[in-house]
């Protein structure tokens, strides 16, 4: 088990150190010269080569690519081109406010879809199952931005019930500190966005576990189960469900590297300041540093949602053994 | 149930049922009648798709979604389980009457300990404790002679024939009074068939349960019950002593399953039954078997036989069933069926 664990950190170490090489020659792949934003070519020669010495733009390639590589081992990401503040510390705060809208909604979304799935699977050829597979697959085909934008304009235009966007009301608590997210406004903004990407979001694990599980029911020991004289809900439950959960809850912790990405849709939508918003100001401004760190965490949480996969599935699924 | 009770344990009468197919209701049970007493072994015998495993999910009440009973009674101690509630037919069942299925790895839900999938069966019917009942399955366990501790196990770190003995300590957790068993030991090599069928009689003289046994091995049936019923094509088509019946067949059918037998120290191959079983969605309108029967007269291929006594305690449906003594010797020679595989006539 701890071999094994060490064999998938070297690996997780290695696609990241992978992901972190990708991504510097990408951003210097780019049309244009990004510097031109930051240092304007109206200035006095003298004053562009200091300034590009002071990022270190003076370097060969590759020295710039190892100060990078060391600079990223230390969490330093630079300074933001736009904001002159330190990128980390932007960052950090995006991030909390994505995890608070994002992660309870993910997991809403797959508590929900396999409930929700497992059931339709059960009346398998009723107008319920109909029912909710044509509503999902509508729903998930649907573009996320405009669902948003419907609910917007029912519930917050017309019904008046939610605000808007934002995550708390404007200049309600001016010092942005952690007083901000225990309070009744913060769960009123997170509300609208909260059920909009729940319900698109849990189209997903409820079609997955839909079909999982009508392969799971035509089995053996679910026969067995019913003969035991199990009542149906333990046998829906405790046998038919389990085992269909395997491929759903491995599938989460990959999806949620993915929905933290994918955040960028329901944040714009909703004004959510996140990681996601952050990232198309970032881009629409050329802000490459906040960009680059913003794409790097993303690939870090998917690369780590791929790794605690792993582990559960060890831990749903006896037959696997870590050697 | 009083113990001076003569009613069987089991009386199945005049039971059909049907499978939905696209073309239309498959007959996959016609008629069936059939009883088993206290403690009685009853060996159930036909080649696959005959029915076997569907008259025990009926019996069970575990049909699948197209499958209905049309007609009929299924009586348990005396009471009906067809016109049961489902409340009713869940309490019965494994408590009443249990199963062991076939050994194959899927019968054991895989991600659940073994211990916990007996467990469960006696938490579903009786009031005891979750230790009282880890307790008693380890009892079982021991009792079908596997090592108590191994309870806490997946079913992929048992063997095979350890797999097959915690499905038989499953079906008796609750000492139901009848335990069916469907080709219990299919899976199995010869050696572990026989350790896991002397467990089982062993366990059945403690116990005193009945057994249906469904197989399409006659060598089994011979081994281990008193009586046997034949199946084709979703009929009985003969029941009786099994030595008996073996010795001297009622039934065409069963003459051609004897013949395909075989036998140690004899020369003689086998002989097959040429053909196959009919269109269940579109039986024939005689004998099921007259098509592939050599003996088959013209009012076979038009009226149905009915099962009739034709001894004391035998019964068999076939229209020549009188004059089957005399059809017997022919049937033992490979002309007559070969005759059949030329064609008709």
């Amino acid at each position: 088990m701890v071999g094994y664990l060490l064999h998938r950190f070297w690996h997780m170490v290695l696609t990241l150190f992978a992901m972190a090489t990708l991504m510097f020659f990408l951003f210097r792949l780019l049309p244009g010269d990004p510097t031109a934003t930051v240092i304007s070519p109206s200035l006095y020669p003298k004053a562009q080569e200091a300034m590009r010495q002071q990022f270190g733009l003076d370097r060969p390639l590759f020295e710039q690519y190892l100060l990078y590589l060391r600079n990223l081992c230390v969490l330093d990401f630079g300074f933001s081109f736009q904001t002159n503040r330190p990128v980390f510390e932007m960052i950090q705060g995006r991030l909390l406010n994505t995890i608070l809208l994002i992660l309870p909604s993910m997991l809403a979304a797959y508590l929900l879809g396999a409930i929700i799935g497992a059931v339709a699977a059960w009346r398998r050829g009723g107008t319920t199952e109909v029912g909710l597979v044509f509503t999902a697959t509508a729903l998930q085909s649907a573009p996320l931005f405009w669902l948003g934008m419907l609910a917007i304009l029912l519930f917050s235009i017309k019904l008046d019930l939610f605000p808007i966007g934002h995550i708390v009301t404007p200049g309600a608590f001016p010092e942005q500190d952690w007083r901000m997210y225990l309070s009744a406004d913060f769960l009123h903004h997170l509300a609208l966005p909260f059920l909009v990407n729940t319900l698109y979001q849990l189209c997903f694990p409820l079609l997955l576990m839909r079909s999982t599980m009508l392969s799971t029911i035509g089995e053996d020991y679910i026969e067995l189960a019913r003969m035991k004289g199990l009542s149906e809900r333990r046998v829906l439950f405790g046998h038919a469900a389990r085992n269909a959960l395997l491929p759903l809850a491995t599938t989460l912790p990959m999806i949620l590297g993915w929905a933290v990405a994918g955040s960028v849709v329901i944040e714009t939508v909703f004004s959510w300041p996140g990681l996601g918003l952050l990232m198309i100001e970032a881009i629409s401004r050329a802000d490459y540093p906040v960009a680059q760190a913003a794409f790097l965490l993303i690939a870090v949480l998917t690369v780590l949602g791929t790794f605690i996969a792993d582990l559960l599935y060890g831990l749903l699924d006896p037959r696997i053994v870590y050697a | 149930m009083p113990a001076n009770d003569t009613r069987p344990l089991l009386s199945i009468a005049g039971l059909s049922a049907s499978y939905g197919t696209p073309r239309g209701p498959a007959s996959a049970l016609a008629q069936i009648d059939l009883e088993l007493g206290k403690g009685e072994n009853l060996g159930l015998i036909g080649e696959s798709g005959c029915g076997k495993s569907t008259l025990l999910k009926t019996v069970m009440g575990v049909m699948p979604g197209n499958a209905r009973i049309d007609a009929g009674h299924i009586a348990f101690q005396g009471r009906d389980l067809v016109s049961a509630s489902p409340e009713q037919r869940r309490a019965v069942r494994w408590a009443g009457i249990s199963m062991v299925t076939q050994s194959a790895l899927n019968a054991l839900n895989p991600v659940l300990r073994v211990g916990d999938q007996i467990a469960e069966a006696i938490l579903a019917h009786r009031q005891v404790s979750r230790a009282e009942a880890w307790r008693r399955t380890q009892e079982l366990l021991a009792m079908v002679g596997v090592a108590p501790e191994r309870a806490r196990d997946y079913p992929h770190q048992f063997s095979g024939g350890m797999r097959q003995r915690a499905i038989i300590a499953m079906a008796l957790a609750l000492e139901p009074p009848l335990v069916l068993a469907d080709e219990p030991t299919t899976a199995l090599d010869v050696v572990v068939q026989d350790q896991i069928f002397r467990s089982l009689r062993e366990l059945q003289q403690r116990l005193g349960f009945s057994l249906l046994l469904v197989t399409h091995d006659l060598a089994l049936v011979i081994e281990n019950c008193e009586r046997v019923a034949v199946m084709y094509a979703g009929q009985i088509v003969e029941t009786g002593p099994t030595r008996d019946v073996i010795r001297r067949p009622a039934h065409p059918y069963t003459l051609g399953l004897k013949n395909a037998l075989p036998r140690l120290g004899s020369r003689d191959e086998p002989i097959a039954i040429p053909g196959g079983p009919p269109d269940l969605v579109d039986p024939p309108p005689g004998c099921r078997f007259a098509a592939r029967c050599p003996f088959a007269l013209p009012l076979c291929r038009s009226e149905p036989p009915q099962l009739a006594t034709v001894a004391p305690g035998r019964r068999a449906r076939c229209h020549r069933a009188a004059e089957i003594d005399a059809l017997a010797p022919l049937a033992a020679l490979p002309q007559t069926w070969d005759a059949l595989r030329e064609g008709p006539g």
